[in-house]
């Protein structure tokens, strides 16, 4: 009877906690899109993109979306900071990687970065999601097809990922991805992997 | 626990003020630091016994700013300021590379205090103007930043001779304040 009643409320009360890294090269607009996350799904006003400085250190956001938490881990993108990212693999459960599509000049460091974000056993098995973000730059902006095919990254191919179209400045695409993210944290292996390590293959103390 | 806090910091941000704790080992420049904040200028300081607290308006932020003395006798009181606090400032000397080990554990002591769980951490890689500073990304490795997950955290260099890098610092705690905090 009890088991009843407490399988009852774990299913009506407990929420599964995700975390969710944010990675990308400076000035890919990591801090706007966790801002404009903040916005979208919590009334928190985020902070306006014009009052968002570089990032050095980490920034972070929590939402909830239907039944689940999210936390963002928001990392500065400059080069002498990048050697912290690993520091936050093995507890994330997926990673968002935001690319400036409107600036091609930058594309072979945002892809090397990727790569090694890519090759980490860290981060094995964990879905990825790849923003191509700055669409408001419709001029220069390149679709997510285009920048798909300029990364040609081969190492992908081995886990759950989708590129995504999006403009952290003005909201479009934010739902969709979080949408995709909710849906295959939820049924990854590295989900079950993180849980069966925290302990919590039964149910949470 | 958010919502404790979106509402905690909505109630003290409606009327902008911050209460903020300068901590950091002896020698590390927290006293000079409050004063070019507070008075635009370098003042000679000699090592704080107890405390100095001043009010710092910026950003439409009055930030009152705690400088608490860093002597290993004087640490352990501490403490008595951490109640209500919104933010830690959390200074080291860039150059005592000796002490860093030291720097580390007394920064993440501070971190495991119940009552500072809500407070965002600023770091100031300070006397950047010394040779042999180490630069932000060492700091940052050398005080096992990335171990702090729960909490919204910023390390900026600065020298607070030359007064660089603090406000860039005090513009990043106004955001992250405003933007609803840890």
């Amino acid at each position: 009877m009890f088991s009843l009643f407490y399988g009852l409320w774990k299913y009506m009360f407990s929420k599964t906690e995700f975390h969710v890294l944010i990675l990308g090269i400076d000035k890919a607009g990591k801090t706007t899109f966790l801002e404009k996350l903040k916005s979208t799904y919590s009334n928190l006003e985020g902070l306006p993109p014009d009052r968002i400085v570089p990032t050095v250190g980490l920034n972070i956001g929590r939402i909830e979306v239907s039944n689940t938490k999210l936390v963002f881990w928001d990392l500065g993108g400059q080069p002498g900071l990048r050697s912290i990212w690993e520091k936050y693999y093995e507890e994330a459960h997926a990673v968002i990687y935001v690319i400036d599509a409107a600036c091609p000049s930058r594309f072979e460091d945002s892809k090397s970065a990727l790569e090694k974000v890519l090759r980490n056993e860290d981060l094995q098995g964990a879905p990825v999601l790849i923003l191509a973000n700055k669409q408001q730059d419709l001029d220069e902006a390149v679709s997510r097809e285009e920048l798909a095919r300029y990364l040609d990254l081969k190492k992908l191919d081995e886990r759950v990922y989708m590129f995504e179209a999006v403009s952290a400045y003005d909201g479009l695409g934010i739902k969709q991805s979080v949408e995709w993210l909710v849906e295959v944290m939820e049924r990854s292996k590295r989900t079950e992997m993180l849980r069966a390590r925290a302990g919590l293959t039964g149910p949470p103390a | 626990m958010g919502l404790v806090f979106t509402r905690l910091f909505s109630s003290l941000f409606g009327n902008k003020e911050a209460r903020i704790l300068v901590l950091g080992l002896d020698n590390a420049g927290k006293t000079t630091i409050l004063y070019r904040l507070q008075m635009g200028e370098v003042v000679s300081t000699i090592p704080t016994i107890g405390f100095n607290v001043e009010t710092v308006q910026y950003n439409n932020i009055k930030f009152q700013v705690w400088d608490l003395g860093g002597q290993t006798s004087i640490r352990p009181y501490w403490r008595c300021y951490f109640p209500n606090t919104q933010a830690i400032i959390y200074v080291v000397d860039s150059s005592d590379t000796d002490r860093l080990v030291i720097a580390k554990e007394e920064f993440h002591a501070i971190l495991e205090e119940e009552e500072l769980k809500g407070a965002v951490v600023l770091i100031f890689a300070n006397k950047q103007d010394l040779p042999g500073a180490l630069d932000d990304a060492a700091i940052t490795e050398a005080l096992e930043l990335h171990k702090i997950k729960s909490r919204q955290w910023a390390i900026f260099k600065t020298s607070a001779l030359k007064g660089e890098g603090l406000f860039e610092g005090l513009d990043w705690l106004s955001n992250t304040l405003k933007s609803g905090g840890g």
